[in-house]
């Protein structure tokens, strides 16, 4: 079990305003040697409707889907077009300036490296 | 019909909810945390079907999947959609914190109302979602009859 401040966490505490009422998009989160991956599932957003934005450190994740069609009879509803909305705390090791998202068949994934500083480093030891 | 996991406006109850989940924290920690209702349902895929004059759409929620890993089929008055949701996280060097995406294989018929046109049954995927459509015969297409006036 790693320390529960390592990892990232689901806050209600975002300097961003949630929507009135939304998906929650289900999520993978895991961590590499490299750093931090999220796969999040928001079927039916498009890239012009994503928004993923870090501020004080919270990630958060929004999609807004476009119209939804409405022609002809609803036989069965299932599923609804909704705003998908998710914020998580982010550790400190992260650097969040270099978040790389990308978007494929209603699927984010984003990866974050680790902070340089963080990351192992062999010490040249120099003999005298 | 399944219309769940829309999470409702909780404004009032944000307060609630956030010294709930101060408690929770402090006895459990935060990593065991409720998270909030997750849109999946109870069946696999999530699917709307609505019905026009000439045609059958069905669309589902697939979020993922590639056409390569999806199977349309079309038998009499039912639609087939078959898959696999593959597992995209490494199997070694990781460490899971969160694993919420189901993987595995799946097959959802749905039962039409009436005949369908299945050499001309179209699908198409974007953004996640394999919206099928399936033309009426045309023996099953609504034809106006013409009243006339008795003698």
């Amino acid at each position: 079990m790693a320390d529960p401040i390592d990892v990232p966490v689901e806050t209600n505490h975002n300097p961003l305003q949630p929507p009135e009422s939304y998906f929650v998009p289900a999520t993978d989160v895991y961590e590499t040697a490299d750093g931090l991956t999220l796969v999040a599932e928001m079927p039916g957003i498009k890239p012009d409707g994503l928004a993923v934005t870090v501020e004080e450190n919270i990630l958060v994740i929004r999609g807004a889907p476009g119209p939804e069609v409405s022609d002809g009879e609803v036989l069965l509803k299932e599923f609804t077009a909704g705003e998908f909305y998710r914020a998580f705390q982010l550790p400190a090791d992260y650097d969040t300036e270099r978040i790389d998202a990308g978007l494929r068949q209603g699927v984010l994934t984003l990866t974050l490296p680790k902070s340089e500083r963080l990351k192992p480093r062999r010490i040249e030891v120099k003999v005298e | 019909m399944a219309m769940k996991a829309w999470v409702p406006a909780a404004r009032p109850f944000a307060e609630l909810q956030r010294e709930m989940n101060r408690v929770f924290d402090s006895v459990f920690g935060r990593h065991f945390r409720p998270v909030g209702r997750l849109r999946s349902g109870y069946v696999y895929p999530p699917t709307n079907v609505r019905e026009t004059d000439d045609a059958y759409t069905v669309a589902c929620e697939v979020p993922g999947l590639e056409m390569a890993d999806l199977e349309v089929y079309v038998t009499g008055d039912q639609l087939t959609v078959s898959g696999t949701r593959t597992n995209t996280i490494p199997e070694e060097g990781v460490t899971l914190h969160r694993h919420e995406r189901d993987t595995g294989r799946f097959s959802r018929a749905v039962t039409l109302p009436g005949p369908l046109d299945s050499a001309r049954t179209e699908a198409t995927l974007a953004e996640g979602v394999l919206t099928v459509r399936i033309p009426k015969t045309e023996e099953a297409k609504p034809k106006r009859v013409e009243v006339h006036l008795g003698d």
